[in-house]
């Protein structure tokens, strides 16, 4: 979405994946080794599809440490090299683990013929166009529960999607941004009682990407919850370099102090962290969403069902991956909201005796 | 006489509770629904009409199990409960101090965690069917064993023969390396129900604290063989009750969910339900990559409801009523502005 942006400002044609469907997920699985996560496959699914759209070059975000998600990238070039299609395989790693590479992979991305200060203002624009992005996502959260019609926010939302992917300059984005932002607080409300409240946490790529997680936040919003998500992708983009990390991250790494000091990769300690922020704030229940076989996940949950019961928070987790079914988690997520009212009921009326 | 009805349509078996407005159980019926839930929705209601008080007015319908949808359809539900809600208000009104309910049905099987009459925790099998009733009754066949004689033969037994139970595709051919050695049937399904409560133990029961007094039920609670082995596992001490309706306990918390909602006007579409004509079908919608496999719900020739779309386009209000078999690949749609 965001490089959709950033690529036309730099004048490079760029040929986004067509959206994740069945397909993506089916082509993804059947190539990628059967022990590999959801995520790894999922994007292999992506790629295939971005080159029979005719891509000729990918890029791939790298990593280390003990995530398995760091050498999914050199699996993915090889995979991609054995089934013959002639492209350039460019594997980004943090600048933390050396800025030589890190630059030299800047420059394959944009083509080594631009300037410093046209690159500079491209990577502008893509930046906040994430940003508006997750704005738009957290403002549909923070409405959603209490809308009259929830399938108006909808439409709102494609709407504005649609009508970035071909703007130039923030000041178009900020037009955009202010418009929309308007037409969704002009949307009809229903009067409502204080709603459930839900936060999500996980790992980032399950937790984010609607596409793969069931559309989680609107199935929940779209039953009267209110439902704060965890994790940003902008949040993971400023981890990957030193020194950018937000206020969010190391207060939830802060909390997370206590249970889990070690680095356990991919986003376990914040996983960790943000349950006990979101008990700490008065959060009905928390729900878990991270690919089947996750490790960091896997440690982390373990330790979560300890933060639960130390919180006295409810949390209910949920492993994706492609044999994941529709019906179960809905059955789960739904028993979960039920919980979660019988709580507040009890609460009420423990309170009222007292 | 104030009526309110649970309908359970699970996998294997369809369920029905008639009740009156102290929760008791007026009526109730437990049948197959062998692969066509609209067939087992219509006998039920047949036999509930046949066992219905007179001068009695059903008040509410709500509906659950997995297919609580198609039924809140076509019965006209008030409300349409996840079974796991379900199962624990009917064990929490029959034993109000229960602390753990094992729920163990056709295809999965539920853990649910109550304290203080409130759902702390839950599970649902997630891995592996091995601990559930088909698999019991696919056994039962196996061996020439009628599925009601099972868990007596069990009890019989003097000792047990250790069955992998983790998975079952191992469990069966290890039952049949058994059979092989020599081993009796009695010592075999002794051990076969060993198998599937240490399967329901390691697989739901993890990180879960399991007090009791736990109330056990759904169909596999008719099993003396699968008790007497949740008994064994926990040497006796723990006080595992199987409710006499065990097997409507889903229904009936449905119906005691809609008697509690205590809503005016009840949607139910009355007996005539089962003289009408039903048609399901599917097609593929090719609108996009996703190829969502849409099922069509018609209520005599018209259409009732549609099920499985992700972009959620697909509702009776925009399709054409009349839209025939031919028409359904090349959609007459008018489109919502």
């Amino acid at each position: 979405m965001v490089l959709e942006v950033l690529y036309p400002a730099l004048g490079i044609e760029i040929v986004p994946p067509p959206p994740i469907t069945k397909k993506t997920i089916e082509i993804g699985v059947k190539l990628a080794p059967q022990n590999a996560c959801f995520p790894m496959k999922v994007t292999l699914g992506n790629f295939i599809e971005g080159i029979e759209k005719g891509a000729d070059t990918i890029f791939m975000a790298g990593g280390v440490g003990p995530c398995r998600f760091g050498y999914y990238g050199q699996i993915q070039r090889i995979i991609i090299e054995d089934l013959g299609y002639d492209v350039n395989f460019v594997l980004i790693d943090s600048p933390r683990y050396g800025w030589k590479n890190f630059f030299s992979s800047l420059k394959t991305m944009v083509g080594g013929k631009w300037s410093i200060s046209h690159i500079h203002r491209a990577v502008r624009l893509a930046w906040n166009v994430l940003r508006y992005v997750e704005e738009l996502e957290k403002t549909s959260r923070l409405v959603r529960w209490k809308l009259k019609d929830p399938s108006q926010l909808d439409r709102l939302i494609e709407k504005s999607l649609k009508e970035i992917k071909n703007i130039t300059s923030v000041v178009q984005l900020e037009e955009i941004r202010s418009n929309a932002l308007h037409e969704i607080s002009q949307l009809n409300t229903l009067e409502k009682n204080e709603p459930i409240k839900i936060g999500i946490v996980g790992e980032v790529y399950i937790a984010q990407e609607f596409r793969v997680n069931f559309n989680i936040e609107k199935l929940l919003g779209n039953m009267g919850i209110l439902v704060d998500n965890s994790v940003s992708t902008a949040e993971y983009v400023l981890n990957f370099f030193p020194l950018t990390r937000s206020r969010e991250k190391e207060e939830a790494w802060k909390l997370a102090k206590p249970f889990l000091k070690r680095f356990v990769g991919g986003e376990g300690i914040d996983t960790v962290g943000s349950t006990i922020r979101y008990a700490q704030q008065g959060f009905d229940g928390v729900i878990h969403l991270y690919p089947f076989t996750c490790m960091p996940e896997a440690v982390a949950k373990s330790i979560v069902v300890g933060v639960g019961r130390e919180y006295n928070i409810p949390i209910l987790h949920l492993a994706i991956d492609e044999h994941a079914g529709e019906a179960g988690m809905i059955t789960r997520v739904e028993a979960f909201v039920d919980v979660l009212e019988m709580r507040r009921q009890q609460k009420v009326r423990k309170a009222s005796c007292s | 006489m104030d009526l309110y009805l649970g309908v359970d349509v699970g996998s294997v078996t369809t369920k029905f509770a008639l009740i009156t407005s102290d929760k008791k159980i007026y009526s109730s019926c437990y049948l197959k629904t062998s692969g066509d839930p609209i067939a087992a929705l219509k006998t039920g209601l047949k036999y509930i009409q046949s066992h219905y008080p007179s001068g009695g007015v059903i008040r509410g319908v709500g509906t659950t199990g997995s297919a609580r949808h198609l039924a809140g359809v076509v019965v006209g539900a008030d409300m349409v409960k996840n079974e796991i809600t379900a199962h624990a208000v009917a064990a929490i009104t029959l034993l109000p101090e229960v602390r753990t309910v094992f729920e163990i049905g056709g295809q999965d099987s539920k853990l649910i965690i109550i304290r203080d009459q409130v759902v702390e925790d839950f599970a649902m099998n997630t891995i592996c069917a091995a601990g559930t009733g088909s698999f019991l009754e696919h056994q039962a066949v196996r061996l020439g064993i009628p599925i009601e004689e099972f868990g007596k033969l069990a009890l019989q037994a003097q000792q047990s023969v250790r069955i992998a139970g983790r998975c079952t595709v191992f469990a069966e051919s290890d039952m049949i390396h058994k059979q092989q050695l020599g081993f009796g049937k009695p010592e075999i399904i002794r051990g076969l129900c060993e198998a599937l409560v240490r399967n329901f133990i390691n697989n739901l029961a993890t990180g879960k604290t399991i007090l009791d007094p736990i109330v056990f039920q759904g169909g596999v609670a008719a099993n003396q063989g699968i008790v007497q082995a949740f008994h064994d596992f926990y040497q006796g001490k723990y006080k595992i009750i199987v409710p006499q309706e065990h097997g409507i306990m889903g229904a009936w918390g449905a119906a005691l969910l809609v008697l509690a909602a205590k809503q005016e006007k009840t949607s139910f579409q009355g007996f005539e339900v089962i003289n009408r004509s039903y048609e399901n079908r599917s097609f593929t919608c090719d609108d996009c990559p996703n190829s969502c496999e849409i099922v069509v719900l018609k209520e005599e020739n018209k259409v009732k409801a549609l099920w499985g779309s992700r972009c959620g386009k697909w509702i009776p209000e925009l399709v054409d009523e009349k839209f025939s078999e031919k028409e359904e690949k090349t959609l007459s749609f008018s489109k919502n502005s």
